[in-house]
C-alpha cells in the first residue's frame, strides 16, 4: 500500500520537497513516482500537490489544501497526556518536542508543536496517540 | 498481513563491510516472538562453541520489543544480545529511552553485527539505507559527547542513538551500552564486545509505520492500563520510608505485596523509592554483603532517602510508551550540571554496600559511570571488593596509588571509579569486574568478590527474598534481579491468569519464605518463563509489578499479531526461550551449576546480626527443583532430549 502519483503531475518537484521519507523521484518537468517502499502514507504530497494528482493507498484522489498555514495542526490535551512520547516518536519531521522549564512546579514534561511550519499535518501523532489526547485542529482562517 | 513485527532483520558485517537485509519467516515469530526470543533464535545456531566473545564470530544484536511501537503501554524496551565476555555464555541486556521504536521505523526487529572493523565505525541507518561510517573522530568521547555529536552530524529528521563510552573501547567487561545520555543496558559486558568490533554507535533515522492486526483494541486495552496506572492515592513523604521498612522488619509476619503500591512510589519517586526500606528490612546487602541494617541504620541512610534524589528533579523522564516515569532528569553539582536521577541500584551499590552516605558523591559517580558507559551495579559491587580487600591488608596504599579505601570515604571511592574508567593503575586491574580483580590478585581474595558467574549481584538480598538467590544462580544470564523473586511473584499475580499456578496467602509467616518448598519452584519457573515472554515484547518489568490482570500482555500480543493464543501458549513460548538460552550456555561450554553465587550471599556462614540474621538458603535443592519445572536434568541442568522434543526446539 502506497501513495501513487498519476499522469497530471506537472513535475513541479513540490511534493518532492514535502516527503518526510525522500520516496519521491522525478526530475524537473517530468512526471514524479513515489517508491512504496519509503512511502509512510503521510499524505503531505497528496495536499501539497497543486494539480491534485496524488492518489492515495485506497486510490482516492487527494485534495490540495492550498495555504499550509491552513493544514491541521495538533492540540494536546494535557488533561489526558500521559507524556509517553509516544506522539513525538511517531512524528516523521520531528516538530513536537517535550516542554519544561528548570523552574518548573509541575516536574512533568508535555508535548508541544515547536516547529509548526515543519508539520505536515500527517496526524500520525494523534492516530498513534493511545489515550486520545490529540486532536488535529485547522488554523481559523 | 500487519502482525506489530517488522518481519526482517539487518545484518552488518564489520568485517567486509556489507550489509544484508534477511526476511525472518512468521512461524519464528509464532515460536519465539521479537525482542529478547529472536535474538535466542538466530545466534544460538549462528554463534559458532568455540567463539571468543571479543572476536570476530561473536553476533552482537539489538532488538525491539514485538509491541514497541503498536500502542501498548510500557513496551519501549531494546534488547542487546550476544556471548558474554563477562560470564562467557548467553549475554543479554535491555533499556527503555527512544531507541527501540526507532529499530522498528528503520523496517528492522533487530540489527545484528558480525566481525570486527578495523578502525572505529558507527551504523547509520535512514530511509531505506544503511551505511557503515567513520567514527574515528568520536572514539575517546564519553556516551553524552558521543551521542550530542551524532545528532548534530546525522543527516535526518529524529535521529536516536545507541553508544559505548570509553570502558566499552578498553574493552571492560563491566561495560554497557548507553542511549538518551545516561540509559544503560548495563549487564553482561556487552559494551566490550561492541567495543572489540570498533563499533562506536549505531545511529537510527527511519519513520516507517508499525502496523498492528487490531490498532483499536490494543489502543482499547492501553487505556484501561493507563487508568490502572494513574488511580493512585497521595503518598507519605521520603523520609517516612525508612519507618515503613523498619515496621515490616520488626513484624513475624508479611503482607502479600500487590504491585499497585510500589507502582506509586515508582511514580513519585522512581526506584530511589526503596532507598532506605530495602535496607530496613534486609534487602538492600551492606558493606560487600557483609554487614547489615545495623551497620548501616537510619540515621547513616536518611541521607539517601528518596526526597533527596527526587528534590533536585526538574523534569520526569519517561521512556518510551510509559505513563508511569519512574526516571528524572536532575541538576548536580560540579563537573557535570545534569544527570539521569540515580536508579536504586546505583544509590546502594555506591552508598550500603560501601558503607557511604554522601549523596553528592552517588550523583557525580551515576553521571561519570553513564559517560564512561558502565554498569554502576557491577562497578559499585567491584568498589566494595576492592575496599574489604584494602581493609583485610590484601591491597595496600602502594596497589592502590595512594588512596586510602576504607569503608564509606566517598573521596577515595569517587577517585577509584575514576581509575577504573580510565583503566589507570589500580583501577586497571578492577575494570573487569571483581572475579576477574581476585583471580589476578589471589591470596584467597574470591571469597569477597560477591557474583555469580563473574556478574556482580544486585543490591537484592537472597538472604531476606530467597526468590532473588536462586535467579541468581538459575538464570542462563547470572546475577540478574529483573527475572523474578518471591516478592515479584506477589506482585506478578501470574496465578490469575495462568491455570495451575499457587496463589499468595495475603498475609503469611516470614519463616515460611525461607522454607525451599516445592510452590517456591514452580513460581520461580513461571517468573523466568513470563519476564522471556516480556523481554519478547519489549515489556518493561515495572509494568509486570501493576500485576498481570492490569497489564494485558497476552492481550496485547493477540491484538497486535491476530494470534489467538492464550496466557499457557505464551508461558510455553517463554519456556522455550529460557529453555534455548541455557542449550546456548550448554554449547558454549558452560556449566549451570558454576552459575552458583557466592557463600556470602548464601548465608554462609549467616549474618550474626541485623534483619537476615542467622539465615542461610538450600539453594542447592532449589536448583534442582527450578530445573525440574522446565524439564531440565536436575543434577546437571543441561536440557533434556524430551523436553527440545516438546518444545520444538
Amino acid at each position: 500500500m502506497s501513495y501513487s502519483i498519476t499522469d497530471k503531475c506537472i513535475g513541479c518537484s513540490i511534493c518532492k520537497k514535502v516527503c518526510p521519507t525522500d520516496a519521491i523521484e522525478g526530475k524537473n518537468d517530468k512526471i514524479h513516482t513515489i517508491e512504496p517502499k519509503l512511502c509512510i502514507d503521510c499524505g503531505a504530497c497528496g495536499k501539497i500537490c497543486p494539480q491534485e494528482s496524488v492518489k492515495d493507498s485506497f486510490h482516492n484522489t487527494c485534495i490540495r489544501i492550498r495555504f499550509r498555514s491552513r493544514w491541521e495542526k495538533p492540540v494536546i490535551n494535557r488533561e489526558k497526556c500521559m507524556s509517553c512520547n509516544i506522539c513525538i516518536e511517531a512524528c516523521p519531521v520531528d516538530c513536537l518536542k517535550l516542554s519544561y522549564t528548570k523552574d518548573n512546579k509541575d516536574i512533568r514534561g508535555y508535548p508541544f508543536l515547536e516547529n509548526e511550519r515543519a508539520c505536515i499535518a500527517c496526524c500520525f501523532c494523534a492516530v498513534e496517540c493511545p489515550v486520545d489526547a490529540i486532536e488535529m485542529v485547522a488554523p481559523a482562517k | 498481513m500487519d502482525k506489530g513485527y517488522m518481519g526482517k532483520v539487518l545484518w552488518v558485517d564489520l568485517s567486509s563491510g556489507k550489509i544484508d537485509e534477511e526476511t525472518i519467516p512468521d512461524s519464528v515469530y509464532v515460536k519465539y516472538l521479537s525482542g529478547l526470543g529472536l535474538g535466542a533464535y538466530l545466534l544460538y545456531s549462528r554463534i559458532p562453541a568455540d567463539a571468543d566473545p571479543l572476536g570476530p564470530e561473536n553476533i552482537l544484536g539489538f532488538l525491539s520489543g514485538l509491541l514497541t511501537g503498536t500502542g501498548s503501554l510500557f513496551t519501549g524496551r531494546w534488547m542487546v544480545v550476544g556471548k558474554s565476555p563477562l560470564t562467557g555464555g548467553w549475554g543479554d541486556a535491555n533499556c527503555g529511552g527512544n531507541f527501540s521504536p526507532s529499530i522498528k521505523r528503520c523496517g528492522y526487529d533487530g540489527i545484528f553485527f558480525k566481525g570486527t572493523s578495523k578502525k572505529p565505525v558507527y551504523l547509520f541507518v535512514d530511509k531505506g539505507k544503511a551505511e557503515i561510517k567513520d567514527a574515528s573522530r568520536f572514539w575517546g568521547m564519553d556516551t553524552v559527547e558521543t551521542e550530542k555529536s551524532l545528532i548534530k552530524e546525522a543527516d535526518c529528521k529524529k535521529p536516536r542513538v545507541a553508544c559505548i563510552g570509553p570502558a566499552g573501547e578498553k574493552l571492560s567487561l563491566i561495560s554497557g551500552i548507553c542511549n538518551d545520555l545516561g540509559r544503560m543496558a548495563a549487564r553482561s559486558g556487552l559494551g566490550a564486545v561492541m567495543g572489540s568490533k570498533k563499533l562506536k554507535a549505531v545511529v537510527l533515522g527511519g519513520a516507517m509505520r508499525i502496523k498492528s492486526h487490531s490498532p483499536d483494541k490494543i489502543k482499547k486495552l492501553s487505556r484501561t492500563c493507563n487508568t490502572a496506572t494513574k488511580d493512585q492515592s497521595q503518598f507519605i513523604k521520603g523520609i517516612m520510608s525508612a519507618r515503613i521498612g523498619t515496621l515490616m522488619r520488626v513484624l513475624p509476619t508479611q503482607m502479600a505485596m500487590d504491585g499497585k503500591m510500589y507502582i506509586s512510589m515508582l511514580d513519585k519517586w522512581g526506584t530511589a523509592s526503596m532507598n532506605q526500606i530495602s535496607i530496613e528490612i534486609g534487602d538492600s546487602p551492606i558493606k560487600n554483603w557483609k554487614g547489615s541494617n545495623k551497620d548501616f541504620g537510619t540515621e547513616k541512610s536518611e541521607l539517601l532517602n528518596p526526597d533527596v534524589f527526587t528534590d533536585s528533579v526538574f523534569v520526569k523522564y519517561h521512556c518510551y510508551s510509559c505513563p508511569l516515569g519512574c526516571g528524572g532528569i536532575c541538576s548536580i553539582k560540579g563537573k557535570y550540571s545534569e544527570t539521569h536521577k540515580p536508579e536504586y541500584e546505583t544509590v546502594l551499590a555506591f552508598g550500603g554496600l560501601c558503607m557511604n552516605n554522601d549523596p553528592d558523591s552517588i550523583f557525580y559517580l551515576n553521571e561519570v559511570l553513564n559517560r564512561a558507559g558502565m554498569d554502576t551495579i557491577s562497578a559499585g559491587g567491584t568498589v566494595a571488593f576492592a575496599l574489604e580487600c584494602y581493609e583485610k591488608g590484601i591491597i595496600t596504599k602502594k596497589e592502590t596509588g595512594g588512596l586510602e579505601l576504607t569503608w564509606g570515604n566517598s573521596s577515595a571511592i569517587v577517585a577509584l571509579v575514576e581509575k577504573i574508567v580510565k583503566r589507570e593503575g589500580i583501577g586497571d586491574l578492577l575494570a573487569d569486574g571483581s572475579k576477574v580483580a581476585a583471580q589476578k590478585i589471589g591470596n584467597n581474595s574470591m571469597q569477597y568478590a560477591i557474583q555469580a558467574g563473574g556478574q556482580e549481584l544486585a543490591m537484592h538480598d537472597g538472604r531476606n527474598d530467597p526468590g532473588f538467590a536462586l535467579h541468581n544462580c538459575v538464570e542462563p544470564t547470572p546475577g540478574r534481579h529483573t527475572i523474578g523473586s518471591q516478592l515479584y511473584y506477589e506482585m506478578f499475580q501470574l496465578w490469575k491468569k495462568i491455570k495451575g499456578l499457587p496463589d499468595v496467602k495475603f498475609i503469611y509467616s516470614k519463616n515460611s519464605k525461607y522454607l525451599p518448598d516445592r510452590e517456591k519452584t514452580i513460581a520461580a519457573a513461571a517468573c523466568s518463563k513470563y519476564m522471556n515472554v516480556m523481554n519478547g515484547a519489549g515489556c518493561c518489568l515495572f509494568g509486570a509489578f501493576l500485576g498481570a490482570n492490569r497489564l494485558p500482555l497476552f492481550d496485547w500480543l493477540n491484538a497486535a499479531t491476530g494470534w489467538e493464543k492464550t496466557p499457557d501458549q505464551y508461558m510455553e513460548i517463554g519456556e522455550r526461550i529460557q529453555t534455548l538460552r541455557q542449550m546456548f550456555n550448554i554449547k558454549h561450554g558452560i556449566e549451570p551449576k558454576d552459575y552458583k553465587m557466592s557463600d556470602r550471599a548464601l548465608g554462609r556462614p549467616p549474618l550474626e546480626e541485623g534483619a537476615n540474621k542467622g539465615r542461610s538458603i538450600d539453594i542447592e535443592k532449589m536448583i534442582g527443583d527450578y530445573w525440574e519445572q522446565f524439564g531440565w536434568d536436575t543434577k546437571t541442568g543441561k536440557p533434556t532430549d524430551a523436553c527440545l522434543k516438546r518444545l520444538g526446539i
